[in-house]
Protein backbone atom coordinates (compact mmCIF):
# COMPACT_ATOMS: atom_id res chain seq x y z
CA UNK A 1 0.00 0.00 0.00
CA UNK A 2 1.17 3.60 -0.51
CA UNK A 3 0.72 6.92 1.35
CA UNK A 4 -0.74 9.54 -0.48
CA UNK A 5 0.75 12.56 0.81
CA UNK A 6 -1.00 16.18 -0.05
CA UNK A 7 0.77 18.99 -1.83
CA UNK A 8 0.96 21.46 1.84
CA UNK A 9 2.45 17.96 2.98
CA UNK A 10 4.88 17.60 0.10
CA UNK A 11 5.77 21.42 0.42
CA UNK A 12 6.18 20.99 4.52
CA UNK A 13 8.97 18.24 3.98
CA UNK A 14 10.28 19.94 0.80
CA UNK A 15 13.10 21.88 3.16
CA UNK A 16 14.50 18.78 4.25
CA UNK A 17 17.19 18.52 1.45
CA UNK A 18 18.59 21.88 2.16
CA UNK A 19 19.51 21.10 5.88
CA UNK A 20 22.25 18.47 6.49
CA UNK A 21 21.94 15.04 7.22
CA UNK A 22 22.30 15.23 10.83
CA UNK A 23 19.89 17.97 10.95
CA UNK A 24 17.68 15.58 9.80
CA UNK A 25 18.35 13.33 12.66
CA UNK A 26 17.71 16.04 14.64
CA UNK A 27 14.38 16.83 13.05
CA UNK A 28 13.24 13.09 13.20
CA UNK A 29 14.20 13.49 16.97
CA UNK A 30 11.74 16.37 17.22
CA UNK A 31 8.62 14.91 15.68
CA UNK A 32 9.25 11.70 18.04
CA UNK A 33 9.11 14.17 20.71
CA UNK A 34 5.95 15.72 19.47
CA UNK A 35 4.41 11.87 19.05
CA UNK A 36 5.47 11.08 23.08
CA UNK A 37 4.52 14.45 24.50
CA UNK A 38 2.51 16.48 22.48
CA UNK A 39 3.91 19.96 21.04
CA UNK A 40 6.86 21.72 22.03
CA UNK A 41 7.23 25.21 20.36
CA UNK A 42 10.25 26.08 22.25
CA UNK A 43 12.08 23.08 21.33
CA UNK A 44 11.39 23.96 17.96
CA UNK A 45 12.54 27.01 18.36
CA UNK A 46 15.95 25.96 19.27
CA UNK A 47 15.93 24.00 16.54
CA UNK A 48 15.29 27.01 13.77
CA UNK A 49 18.07 28.78 15.81
CA UNK A 50 20.88 26.28 16.10
CA UNK A 51 19.75 25.10 11.50
CA UNK A 52 19.38 28.58 10.54
CA UNK A 53 15.80 28.49 9.40
CA UNK A 54 12.57 30.36 10.31
CA UNK A 55 11.04 28.65 13.17
CA UNK A 56 7.26 27.70 10.68
CA UNK A 57 9.45 26.51 8.43
CA UNK A 58 10.80 23.97 11.20
CA UNK A 59 7.18 23.42 12.36
CA UNK A 60 6.06 22.57 9.54
CA UNK A 61 8.87 20.33 8.60
CA UNK A 62 8.48 18.44 12.37
CA UNK A 63 4.93 17.76 11.76
CA UNK A 64 5.05 16.46 8.46
CA UNK A 65 7.67 14.11 9.44
CA UNK A 66 5.67 12.92 12.43
CA UNK A 67 2.57 12.79 9.45
CA UNK A 68 4.71 10.71 7.59
CA UNK A 69 5.72 8.04 10.59
CA UNK A 70 1.82 7.75 11.98
CA UNK A 71 0.95 6.90 8.56
CA UNK A 72 3.22 4.47 7.87
CA UNK A 73 3.09 2.80 11.96
CA UNK A 74 -0.79 3.31 11.46
CA UNK A 75 -0.69 1.12 7.96
CA UNK A 76 2.66 -1.00 9.04
CA UNK A 77 3.98 -0.31 5.58
CA UNK A 78 6.38 -2.29 3.98
CA UNK A 79 10.01 -0.84 3.27
CA UNK A 80 9.57 -0.86 -0.35
CA UNK A 81 6.24 0.94 0.03
CA UNK A 82 7.10 3.64 1.89
CA UNK A 83 10.64 4.09 -0.52
CA UNK A 84 8.24 4.39 -2.78
CA UNK A 85 5.96 6.34 -1.36
CA UNK A 86 8.81 8.95 -0.25
CA UNK A 87 10.26 8.59 -4.17
CA UNK A 88 7.44 11.19 -5.30
CA UNK A 89 9.43 13.90 -2.81
CA UNK A 90 12.49 13.58 -5.07
CA UNK A 91 15.01 13.87 -2.39
CA UNK A 92 18.15 12.25 -2.69
CA UNK A 93 18.62 8.39 -1.87
CA UNK A 94 20.81 9.35 1.25
CA UNK A 95 17.62 11.42 2.53
CA UNK A 96 15.31 8.38 1.78
CA UNK A 97 17.89 5.91 3.43
CA UNK A 98 17.66 8.07 6.47
CA UNK A 99 14.10 8.76 6.72
CA UNK A 100 13.31 4.81 6.23
CA UNK A 101 15.49 4.12 9.15
CA UNK A 102 13.76 6.30 11.25
CA UNK A 103 10.44 4.93 10.62
CA UNK A 104 12.07 1.30 10.72
CA UNK A 105 13.61 2.27 14.10
CA UNK A 106 10.64 3.91 15.61
CA UNK A 107 7.82 1.86 13.73
CA UNK A 108 6.99 -0.24 17.25
CA UNK A 109 7.10 2.77 19.59
CA UNK A 110 4.74 4.50 17.68
CA UNK A 111 2.39 1.74 17.34
CA UNK A 112 2.05 1.73 20.50
CA UNK A 113 1.68 4.92 21.07
CA UNK A 114 -1.10 4.79 18.75
CA UNK A 115 -2.64 1.95 20.59
CA UNK A 116 -3.96 4.37 23.36
CA UNK A 117 -5.47 6.37 21.16
CA UNK A 118 -8.17 4.19 20.88
CA UNK A 119 -11.72 5.37 22.78
CA UNK A 120 -12.02 3.33 26.46
CA UNK A 121 -15.15 2.50 28.05
CA UNK A 122 -15.09 2.52 31.49
CA UNK A 123 -13.20 0.33 33.04
CA UNK A 124 -14.13 -1.41 36.23
CA UNK A 125 -11.80 -0.16 39.23
CA UNK A 126 -13.42 -1.74 42.52
CA UNK A 127 -16.56 -2.75 44.08
CA UNK A 128 -17.91 -1.80 47.77
CA UNK A 129 -20.56 -3.74 49.28
CA UNK A 130 -22.47 -4.19 52.38
CA UNK A 131 -25.16 -6.25 53.40
CA UNK A 132 -28.30 -4.95 55.20
CA UNK A 133 -31.16 -6.17 56.77
CA UNK A 134 -34.86 -4.44 57.31
CA UNK A 135 -36.29 -5.68 60.49
CA UNK A 136 -38.98 -3.06 61.05
CA UNK A 137 -40.29 0.04 58.99
CA UNK A 138 -42.34 3.14 60.29
CA UNK A 139 -45.40 1.31 58.57
CA UNK A 140 -44.50 -2.21 59.20
CA UNK A 141 -42.66 -4.29 62.64
CA UNK A 142 -40.80 -7.58 62.67
CA UNK A 143 -39.60 -7.70 58.48
CA UNK A 144 -36.87 -9.83 57.75
CA UNK A 145 -35.56 -7.84 54.46
CA UNK A 146 -32.22 -8.95 53.06
CA UNK A 147 -31.07 -6.40 50.94
CA UNK A 148 -27.42 -5.83 48.89
CA UNK A 149 -25.97 -2.39 48.81
CA UNK A 150 -23.06 -2.18 46.11
CA UNK A 151 -21.24 0.94 45.15
CA UNK A 152 -19.36 0.02 41.66
CA UNK A 153 -16.39 2.67 41.23
CA UNK A 154 -15.36 2.87 37.53
CA UNK A 155 -12.55 4.86 35.70
CA UNK A 156 -12.83 6.39 32.27
CA UNK A 157 -9.80 8.48 31.69
CA UNK A 158 -8.48 9.35 34.87
CA UNK A 159 -12.50 10.59 35.68
CA UNK A 160 -13.56 8.08 38.54
CA UNK A 161 -17.29 7.78 39.03
CA UNK A 162 -19.58 5.57 41.26
CA UNK A 163 -22.63 3.85 40.48
CA UNK A 164 -24.46 2.58 43.42
CA UNK A 165 -27.03 -0.12 43.53
CA UNK A 166 -29.13 -2.15 45.60
CA UNK A 167 -30.28 -5.79 45.29
CA UNK A 168 -31.94 -8.84 46.93
CA UNK A 169 -30.02 -11.39 47.34
CA UNK A 170 -31.85 -13.98 44.82
CA UNK A 171 -31.11 -11.39 42.06
CA UNK A 172 -27.60 -11.29 43.14
CA UNK A 173 -27.22 -15.02 42.92
CA UNK A 174 -29.22 -15.10 39.24
CA UNK A 175 -26.64 -12.26 38.36
CA UNK A 176 -23.75 -14.02 39.13
CA UNK A 177 -25.14 -17.14 37.54
CA UNK A 178 -25.51 -14.82 34.24
CA UNK A 179 -21.97 -13.68 34.98
CA UNK A 180 -20.66 -17.33 35.18
CA UNK A 181 -22.54 -18.39 31.79
CA UNK A 182 -20.74 -15.76 30.15
CA UNK A 183 -17.15 -16.50 31.57
CA UNK A 184 -18.72 -20.45 30.40
CA UNK A 185 -18.67 -19.09 26.67
CA UNK A 186 -14.83 -19.12 26.41
CA UNK A 187 -14.49 -22.54 27.24
CA UNK A 188 -17.07 -23.36 23.85
CA UNK A 189 -15.43 -25.15 20.92
CA UNK A 190 -16.49 -21.64 18.64
CA UNK A 191 -14.25 -19.34 21.22
CA UNK A 192 -11.70 -22.20 21.40
CA UNK A 193 -11.29 -21.80 17.61
CA UNK A 194 -11.45 -18.24 17.31
CA UNK A 195 -8.84 -17.89 20.25
CA UNK A 196 -6.50 -20.47 18.76
CA UNK A 197 -6.33 -18.65 15.17
CA UNK A 198 -5.90 -15.67 16.83
CA UNK A 199 -2.99 -17.00 18.63
CA UNK B 1 -7.66 -26.69 51.22
CA UNK B 2 -9.70 -23.83 53.43
CA UNK B 3 -8.11 -21.31 55.45
CA UNK B 4 -10.58 -19.20 57.58
CA UNK B 5 -8.38 -16.33 57.32
CA UNK B 6 -8.96 -16.62 53.42
CA UNK B 7 -12.90 -16.79 54.54
CA UNK B 8 -13.22 -20.35 54.13
CA UNK B 9 -11.85 -20.54 51.03
CA UNK B 10 -8.53 -21.80 49.40
CA UNK B 11 -5.72 -19.45 49.98
CA UNK B 12 -4.52 -17.36 46.64
CA UNK B 13 -1.76 -18.66 45.12
CA UNK B 14 -0.05 -15.13 45.17
CA UNK B 15 -0.38 -15.61 49.22
CA UNK B 16 1.12 -19.05 48.70
CA UNK B 17 4.12 -18.01 46.84
CA UNK B 18 5.03 -14.88 48.59
CA UNK B 19 5.32 -17.40 52.13
CA UNK B 20 8.56 -18.19 51.20
CA UNK B 21 10.02 -14.71 50.65
CA UNK B 22 8.89 -14.24 54.04
CA UNK B 23 11.00 -16.51 55.08
CA UNK B 24 13.59 -15.26 54.07
CA UNK B 25 13.55 -12.12 56.60
CA UNK B 26 14.44 -12.85 59.95
CA UNK B 27 11.42 -13.33 62.55
CA UNK B 28 12.16 -9.99 64.86
CA UNK B 29 12.25 -7.80 61.37
CA UNK B 30 9.29 -9.33 60.35
CA UNK B 31 7.43 -8.17 63.62
CA UNK B 32 8.67 -4.66 63.08
CA UNK B 33 7.60 -4.76 59.40
CA UNK B 34 4.02 -5.99 60.64
CA UNK B 35 3.85 -3.04 62.95
CA UNK B 36 4.55 -0.94 59.87
CA UNK B 37 2.49 -2.10 58.12
CA UNK B 38 -0.72 -2.36 60.52
CA UNK B 39 0.21 1.61 60.61
CA UNK B 40 -0.92 1.93 57.15
CA UNK B 41 -3.79 -0.42 57.47
CA UNK B 42 -4.92 2.23 60.14
CA UNK B 43 -4.81 4.71 57.98
CA UNK B 44 -1.02 6.02 59.20
CA UNK B 45 1.67 6.67 57.20
CA UNK B 46 3.36 4.31 56.39
CA UNK B 47 7.29 4.75 56.65
CA UNK B 48 8.76 2.68 53.86
CA UNK B 49 12.57 3.67 54.26
CA UNK B 50 12.39 1.59 57.93
CA UNK B 51 11.21 -1.24 55.75
CA UNK B 52 13.33 -1.08 53.33
CA UNK B 53 16.55 -0.54 56.17
CA UNK B 54 15.17 -3.92 57.72
CA UNK B 55 14.34 -5.88 54.05
CA UNK B 56 17.80 -4.95 53.30
CA UNK B 57 19.83 -7.91 55.31
CA UNK B 58 17.72 -10.41 53.33
CA UNK B 59 18.75 -8.73 50.45
CA UNK B 60 15.19 -8.46 48.98
CA UNK B 61 14.41 -6.60 45.20
CA UNK B 62 12.62 -3.76 45.12
CA UNK B 63 9.54 -6.20 43.80
CA UNK B 64 10.16 -8.42 46.60
CA UNK B 65 10.10 -5.85 49.43
CA UNK B 66 6.45 -4.48 47.65
CA UNK B 67 5.04 -8.10 47.65
CA UNK B 68 6.09 -8.68 51.08
CA UNK B 69 4.15 -5.13 52.30
CA UNK B 70 0.94 -6.39 50.20
CA UNK B 71 0.71 -10.03 51.80
CA UNK B 72 1.25 -8.87 55.48
CA UNK B 73 -1.64 -6.59 54.30
CA UNK B 74 -3.69 -9.01 53.15
CA UNK B 75 -2.77 -11.29 55.63
CA UNK B 76 -3.59 -9.27 58.69
CA UNK B 77 -6.78 -7.77 57.46
CA UNK B 78 -7.86 -10.44 55.90
CA UNK B 79 -7.98 -12.17 59.35
CA UNK B 80 -9.35 -9.07 61.18
CA UNK B 81 -12.31 -9.21 58.70
CA UNK B 82 -13.06 -13.09 59.02
CA UNK B 83 -12.77 -12.19 62.47
CA UNK B 84 -9.46 -15.12 62.85
CA UNK B 85 -8.01 -15.19 66.58
CA UNK B 86 -4.49 -15.23 66.57
CA UNK B 87 -3.81 -18.66 67.68
CA UNK B 88 -5.98 -20.30 64.34
CA UNK B 89 -3.90 -17.32 62.51
CA UNK B 90 -0.46 -18.91 63.58
CA UNK B 91 -1.77 -22.62 62.77
CA UNK B 92 -2.77 -21.77 59.49
CA UNK B 93 0.38 -19.65 58.64
CA UNK B 94 2.48 -22.30 59.97
CA UNK B 95 0.26 -25.13 57.46
CA UNK B 96 1.12 -22.89 54.51
CA UNK B 97 4.81 -23.32 55.36
CA UNK B 98 5.90 -20.08 57.46
CA UNK B 99 8.25 -20.71 59.88
CA UNK B 100 6.66 -21.07 63.77
CA UNK B 101 8.85 -18.28 64.91
CA UNK B 102 7.79 -16.13 62.06
CA UNK B 103 4.05 -17.01 62.34
CA UNK B 104 4.20 -16.42 66.38
CA UNK B 105 5.66 -13.06 65.85
CA UNK B 106 2.95 -11.94 62.95
CA UNK B 107 0.25 -13.03 65.06
CA UNK B 108 1.75 -11.08 68.69
CA UNK B 109 1.47 -7.98 66.23
CA UNK B 110 -1.80 -9.08 64.96
CA UNK B 111 -3.16 -9.54 68.32
CA UNK B 112 -2.19 -6.50 69.67
CA UNK B 113 -4.25 -4.07 66.96
CA UNK B 114 -7.19 -6.53 66.22
CA UNK B 115 -9.50 -4.93 67.88
CA UNK B 116 -8.36 -1.52 66.54
CA UNK B 117 -8.12 -2.89 62.97
CA UNK B 118 -11.60 -4.51 63.12
CA UNK B 119 -12.79 -0.61 64.38
CA UNK B 120 -11.03 1.17 61.18
CA UNK B 121 -12.32 -1.23 58.70
CA UNK B 122 -16.15 -0.65 59.78
CA UNK B 123 -15.82 2.45 59.79
CA UNK B 124 -14.61 1.92 56.18
CA UNK B 125 -17.33 -0.31 55.20
CA UNK B 126 -19.96 1.46 52.52
CA UNK B 127 -21.90 4.51 53.86
CA UNK B 128 -23.98 5.83 51.05
CA UNK B 129 -24.33 9.35 53.39
CA UNK B 130 -24.55 10.34 56.98
CA UNK B 131 -26.15 12.85 58.82
CA UNK B 132 -23.76 15.80 59.59
CA UNK B 133 -25.43 17.73 62.00
CA UNK B 134 -29.25 19.48 62.55
CA UNK B 135 -29.85 22.71 63.34
CA UNK B 136 -33.30 24.45 64.74
CA UNK B 137 -35.58 27.82 64.79
CA UNK B 138 -38.80 28.10 66.17
CA UNK B 139 -40.75 30.79 64.96
CA UNK B 140 -43.47 32.23 66.54
CA UNK B 141 -45.98 33.62 63.96
CA UNK B 142 -48.23 36.53 64.82
CA UNK B 143 -50.56 37.65 61.99
CA UNK B 144 -50.35 37.05 58.34
CA UNK B 145 -51.57 38.55 55.21
CA UNK B 146 -54.79 35.69 55.31
CA UNK B 147 -55.48 35.75 58.87
CA UNK B 148 -55.01 38.49 61.80
CA UNK B 149 -54.61 36.51 64.74
CA UNK B 150 -52.37 33.33 63.81
CA UNK B 151 -50.38 32.51 66.74
CA UNK B 152 -48.74 28.90 65.59
CA UNK B 153 -45.08 28.39 66.06
CA UNK B 154 -43.48 27.26 63.19
CA UNK B 155 -40.24 24.89 63.24
CA UNK B 156 -37.08 25.56 61.05
CA UNK B 157 -34.82 22.50 60.35
CA UNK B 158 -31.86 22.39 58.45
CA UNK B 159 -29.87 18.82 57.92
CA UNK B 160 -26.30 18.73 56.86
CA UNK B 161 -25.60 15.55 54.76
CA UNK B 162 -22.31 14.25 54.39
CA UNK B 163 -21.88 11.33 51.64
CA UNK B 164 -20.78 8.36 52.03
CA UNK B 165 -16.48 9.28 51.91
CA UNK B 166 -17.95 12.88 54.20
CA UNK B 167 -16.66 15.13 51.42
CA UNK B 168 -19.54 17.12 50.26
CA UNK B 169 -22.40 18.39 52.28
CA UNK B 170 -25.64 18.99 51.06
CA UNK B 171 -27.78 21.32 53.31
CA UNK B 172 -31.17 20.56 53.50
CA UNK B 173 -33.51 23.03 54.81
CA UNK B 174 -37.34 22.67 55.93
CA UNK B 175 -40.10 24.23 57.56
CA UNK B 176 -42.47 22.26 59.84
CA UNK B 177 -45.83 23.31 61.87
CA UNK B 178 -46.19 22.17 65.40
CA UNK B 179 -48.32 19.07 64.77
CA UNK B 180 -45.88 18.20 61.94
CA UNK B 181 -43.02 18.04 64.22
CA UNK B 182 -44.71 16.08 66.95
CA UNK B 183 -45.16 13.54 64.25
CA UNK B 184 -41.62 13.28 63.56
CA UNK B 185 -40.76 12.99 66.76
CA UNK B 186 -43.15 10.30 67.91
CA UNK B 187 -41.74 8.27 65.04
CA UNK B 188 -38.04 9.06 65.41
CA UNK B 189 -38.84 7.59 69.11
CA UNK B 190 -40.55 4.69 68.28
CA UNK B 191 -37.67 4.20 65.89
CA UNK B 192 -34.97 4.36 68.33
CA UNK B 193 -36.67 2.14 70.50
CA UNK B 194 -36.99 -0.68 68.03
CA UNK B 195 -33.06 -0.18 67.40
CA UNK B 196 -32.30 -0.86 71.16
CA UNK B 197 -34.14 -4.48 71.82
Amino acid sequence: MLLVLSEEQKAHLGFLPRVGGAAVGELGRLAMELLRRGAAPRVCEAAARKLDIDVDTVQHGVEGLSYLLTESSKLMISETDFQESIQVLGFSDELNQSLLQLYLDNRKEIRSILSELAPKFPSYHSLEWRLDVQLASRSLRQQIKPAVTLKLHLNQNEDQTAQVLQTDPSTLLHLIQQLEQALGEMKTNHCRRIVRNMK
Amino acid sequence: QRFRFCGDLDCPDWVLAEISTLAKISSVKLKLICAQVLRDLLGEAIEYEKILKLTSDAKLESGDVKATIAVLSFILSSAAKHNVDSESLSSELQQLGLPKEHASGLCRSYEEKQSSLQDRLKACSLRLSRLGSVCWRVDYTLSSSELQDVNEPLVHLTFNVQDGEGRRTAVVPMTLSADKFRVLLTGETRGETLTLW
